[in-house]
């Protein structure tokens, strides 16, 4: 039999070991040495979404560390991360809500007044009339009422060569991060193509079917939006260009085409305007877009 | 959208001429949403040559009209017309490499080796390509070590070393197996530095003198300790700065593996006393090698050529692909020998003003006796470049090329970021579309390097590039 003594200093030990361990450990990513109760300054946490998990590796006493680090090179997926006993660390833990949370602001969050005022756009809205309505039914986000239809007769160019327009989607970060250097590279290239686009806008709410909605309303040869992806763990801020020659609503989605992946670990916006514009002379020289266009 | 190219590899060395055909695919890998990444996806030799002996004039005089008969029956035997290939290199390698040398080569070989082959050499360049045919290059990256090729020739041992696939360090040295050439068990011929060599370690050998393989044993087993030291088992000696062609290894990293190519590598066992089997000492220098400790005490990896190495190398991994998105104007391609001006990091992190005095500034350099030559722009490129900034380096450029506007030549740039397409396009703004234009990325190039940039391939999406080091540094 142990004695509650025995036992009680057992105890002690181990305690005292785990604590001695913990301090050797976690140098870098304890927040208590940040942040204490009566001393919190928010300026002095360690932001954890800036480090680069790429460039991470817990496991300790790695066999080659050096060949993990290269394999991680090549993915976003969280390797590497090590444990503690059954469950993640305490950093990958928060690492993960963290990015989560990213994306939850990513779709839940608008374009600012201020970036589409920035960019000299008008503003229209689908026929969702919240965040919830445009997540729960995506068939309104694909209309739009009478009003916004006037206004869009009204302010738009008809019938032009190429529409542009710009629409929230799943991404607000998307497109406040990309859209702006990939619109103006877009509009170079088409002047250089002497391709003429007509008035551009913003679609607040909007899915991408809307693209077709908006084609009969305009008429333009080409329509194209930039619209924000659904955001995902990796990155928030992917946009993507999907494209149409004459869609009409209802039409198969294999008359589409799409650039997707434009962001600053994919395409870079700009490189991605200069590709969009010379894929839209082609849609316009074929006449075609989808899986009917040669690229 | 799979497409092939065959491409064509001719190794022209001091003792032996060879060729092969490769076909290179091409083919799209992104996802049909994404922008197109084309890349070479296979590589495969089809038609191999025999090894012939290079045709010599004299000891340092190349039979150009030879090599041209040899090709020539090549090309017949493999039934391939040269206007078939698409690419490729003519790599002159060893003490030929020099320059009167090299342009009878070229005279000679003109329109038989398609539209757009170069023909290049100089010792780093024959290392690395051989490091690369011989598979080093590759076993480095999938087994994420560092290894040393080491190319042994007739005339010359180049040496490449790769880690993780790519080059960190090259060095040449002259040992190899036809520096003494034996002739009816007599020497015919010792080269002068193999002549010194001999007498630091007290032997004295002489043209005439009967070839006596004792004698001879103890000059490669001094070379094989030269190979100790280049791979850093022994500290490095005098005689081996005195053994190096023009450049040494560094030694500031560790060598894991070693591997052997050229004539030499298959002679690399116990031997079988042929002795003066090729009328030279190539196999008796095999044998040196083997018992020395470069094979005791490193890792050998076997490759997958040796002998052919260079000239499968030459054939299938002188081609590069740009970046899919990159900006050309019509026919203006190819052009071949382009050199290379390429700014500095330091330079590229100047003002837009700065960096285009500082093009305009470094453009001169190339201006020879007044007369204007093609130079290409190389720069690294920020990644991410918002448009404004993009827009801006493209006022610098022109501003800073004018000289390459005012000419009749095209203007080229070659960036290693991805952002050619949006250069390109916002350089041509620039230009009032009144000027030919190449704008290309994913091509990394140094200062000295010269390159060809191919005909548009993959519906023009991509162009092939060949990098080539400073030829005939002789």
């Amino acid at each position: 039999m142990i004695t509650e003594n025995q036992l009680r200093n057992i105890i002690e030990q181990v305690i005292g070991e785990i604590n001695v361990k913990d301090k050797e450990e976690v140098k870098s990513n304890n927040i208590s040495n940040y942040c204490s109760e009566d001393n919190c300054n928010e300026e002095d946490i360690p932001d954890i979404t800036a480090v680069n998990l790429r460039k991470e590796m817990d496991v300790e006493n790695p066999v080659n560390r050096e060949a993990y680090l290269k394999l991680k090179e090549y993915t976003d997926a969280r390797l590497g991360i090590s444990r503690a006993g059954a469950r993640y660390k305490t950093f990958s833990q928060l690492r993960f809500r963290a990015d989560h949370a990213v994306a939850m602001d990513a779709v839940f969050t608008y374009v600012s007044d201020e970036f589409i005022e920035d960019m000299e756009l008008f503003s229209v809205n689908t026929m969702c009339k919240d965040k919830d309505e445009y997540l729960t039914r995506p068939d309104l986000g694909r209309r739009f009422d009478e009003e916004a239809i006037k206004t869009i007769k009204e302010k738009c160019v008809m019938n032009p060569q190429v529409q542009i327009y710009i629409s929230d989607g799943l991404s607000s970060t998307a497109i406040e991060t990309n859209a702006k250097d990939t619109y103006k590279s877009i509009v170079q290239g088409l002047n250089s193509y002497g391709i003429k686009a007509g008035t551009p806008f913003f679609v607040k709410h909007g899915r991408v079917p809307a693209m077709d909605f908006l084609s009969e309303i305009i008429n333009p040869d080409v329509i194209i939006v930039l619209i924000g992806e659904r955001p995902g763990l990796a990155t928030g801020e992917s946009m993507s260009c999907y494209m149409a020659y004459k869609p009409k609503v209802g039409m198969p989605e294999s008359r589409r085409t799409v650039v997707s992946n434009i962001h600053k670990n994919g395409t870079s916006a700009v490189e991605a305007g200069a590709y969009i514009a010379e894929v839209i002379k082609k849609m316009l020289d074929q006449k075609a877009s989808g899986l009917d266009l040669k690229l | 959208m799979s497409e092939d190219i065959l491409s064509v590899g001719i190794d022209v060395g001091t003792s032996t001429t060879q060729l092969v055909f490769s076909q290179l695919t091409i083919d799209n890998t992104a996802s049909i949403a994404s922008i197109p990444i084309v890349r070479i996806v296979d590589k495969k030799v089809i038609y191999k040559s025999d090894i012939h002996f290079t045709p010599l004039i004299s000891y340092k005089e190349i039979d150009g009209l030879g090599v041209r008969k040899i090709i020539e029956k090549e090309y017949e035997r493999a039934n391939i017309k040269p206007e078939e290939v698409g690419t490729g290199a003519v790599i002159i390698t060893g003490e030929t490499a020099r320059k009167e040398n090299a342009k009878e080569i070229l005279n000679n070989l003109s329109g038989l080796a398609g539209d757009f082959v170069v023909a290049t050499a100089g010792p780093d360049l024959e290392g690395i390509i051989a490091g690369k045919g011989a598979g080093a290059a590759i076993f480095s990256k999938e087994k994420l070590t560092t290894i040393a090729n080491l190319d042994i020739g007739g005339g010359t041992t180049n040496i490449a070393v790769f880690k993780d696939g790519e080059v960190i360090d090259t060095a040449c040295l002259d040992i190899g197996g036809r520096l003494i050439k034996v002739e009816n068990n007599k020497i015919s011929y010792i080269s002068d530095k193999i002549k010194k060599l001999a007498t630091s370690i007290g032997l004295e050998i002489n043209i005439g003198d009967t070839a006596d393989k004792n004698k001879i044993k103890k000059i490669t087993d001094r070379m094989a300790v030269l190979l100790e030291e280049v791979v850093g088992i022994r500290p490095p000696s005098d005689d081996l700065e005195y053994i190096v062609t023009n450049k040494d290894l560094k030694r500031d990293y560790k060598i894991e593996y070693i591997s052997f190519t050229g004539g030499v590598a298959d002679y690399i066992k116990a031997s079988e006393e042929m002795d003066f089997k090729y009328g030279d000492i190539g196999v008796i220098l095999g044998e040196s090698i083997f018992n020395s400790k470069v094979v005791k005490e490193k890792k050998i990896y076997k490759p997958i050529e040796t002998i052919r190495a260079t000239v499968v190398g030459a054939g299938s991994h002188t081609t590069d692909i740009s970046g899919s998105t990159i900006y050309y104007s019509e026919d203006v391609l190819p052009i071949k020998n382009i050199p290379i001006l390429k700014l500095t990091e330091e330079d590229e992190k100047s003002s837009y003003e700065r960096i285009s005095e500082i093009i305009s500034d470094k453009i001169n350099w190339f201006n020879l006796e007044n007369e204007k030559q093609l130079v290409g722009l190389a720069m690294k490129g920020v990644r991410n470049s918002s448009f404004d900034e993009v827009q801006s380096l493209a006022k610098a450029i022109t501003k800073g090329m004018k000289e390459m506007v005012q000419s009749n030549f095209p203007l080229i740039v070659i960036l290693e970021n991805d952002l050619a397409k949006a250069l390109g396009q916002n350089i041509n703004i620039q230009l009032n579309h009144k000027k030919n234009l190449v704008c290309i990325d994913s091509i990394k190039v140094e200062n000295g390097d010269y390159i060809d940039i191919g005909k548009p391939i993959a519906s023009g999406t991509v162009v092939p590039v060949v990098v080539k080091t400073l030829l005939f540094g002789y």
